[in-house]
């Protein structure tokens, strides 16, 4: 079935064609690979280490040290390292798992951001420029967000519909 | 909802976290690359087939800046989802028919 939109763009109409669902298959894809990425990274964790990954705070304290978060960081590393050993594990693996279906897509996201701009800013890895894996990375769970990911074949399409959320229709700005 | 349709706010987060990102990460590097070596956002060290170290390229920009730029439009990005989740919501947020797939 072919899917013709048209749109106007700096005074020219776009006709854009695609064929059949290919715009929704492919969020939802991009949507299950990245919470693939993150679950994977998680529980990979949990099961070499537990829920004690005592490299996160040394990480905060060390590679970030230098770096425009460098205070909030150093600061997480020595304060917060009660949290971050177990939440690095725990909180990649249920990132992943939200991801994976599609559960809650733009809360996790958010926190999937947070966990890239630390990768972004922490590794500093620019030996090819800028725009790296972890800017990939980033950018993948800011799209997750802003096309609300969860709603092609995940199951926040479901959830939205529920009374509860009809009754609460801002919670859509953490489902989708 | 098309860009000019938009509310001011919703039109000034989107500029702004798109345009902070944009020169951190295109404008700068365009200066940083046509400025000459070492081409990329990091110091590069210059070796001789004995592997001395014969010339060190620095950055015209310092990496931090253009990082803070990005790191500055995802913080506008964050401030923007705050505010979308506390004021009421908009008949935006209470349809999801256009693009609800089963």
């Amino acid at each position: 079935m072919a899917t013709t939109q048209k749109y106007e763009f700096a005074g020219f109409e776009v006709t854009e064609t695609l064929t059949g669902d290919w715009q929704r298959v492919w969020i939802a894809f991009l949507r299950v690979l990245t919470g693939w990425w993150f679950f994977h990274s998680g529980v990979t964790k949990i099961l070499a280490d537990g829920f004690n990954y005592t490299y996160g705070p040394i990480y905060l304290r060390t590679e970030m040290g230098d770096t425009v978060l460098g205070p909030l960081a150093v600061w997480m590393g020595n304060n917060l390292a009660w949290l971050i050993k177990p939440g690095v594990p725990l909180f990649e693996t249920l990132i992943g798992l939200a991801l994976l279906f599609g559960v809650f897509t733009r809360l996790a996201s958010v926190g999937g951001v947070f966990f890239m701009t630390m990768f972004f800013v922490g590794n500093a890895d620019f030996a090819h420029g800028m725009v790296n894996g972890d800017l990939m990375g980033l950018l993948l769970f800011l799209t997750m967000i802003v096309f609300a990911a969860g709603r092609y074949w995940g199951l926040d399409a479901i959830l939205e519909q529920t009374s509860f959320v009809e009754n609460h229709p801002r919670l859509r700005y953490l489902l989708g | 909802m098309k860009f000019h349709e938009m509310e001011t706010l919703d039109k000034a987060a989107v500029l702004l976290s798109t345009g902070l990102m944009f020169l951190g990460i295109v404008v700068l590097g365009l200066i940083e690359t046509f400025s000459g070596r070492p081409y990329f956002p990091t110091t590069v060290e210059q070796t001789n087939e004995a592997g001395e170290v014969v010339a060190t390229y620095t950055p015209l920009i310092d990496p931090n800046i253009r990082v803070g730029l990005v790191v500055a439009g995802i913080a506008v990005l964050l401030v923007y989802g705050l505010y979308k989740l506390v004021q009421p919501a908009t008949e935006a947020a209470t349809t999801n028919a256009d693009t609800t797939s089963h």
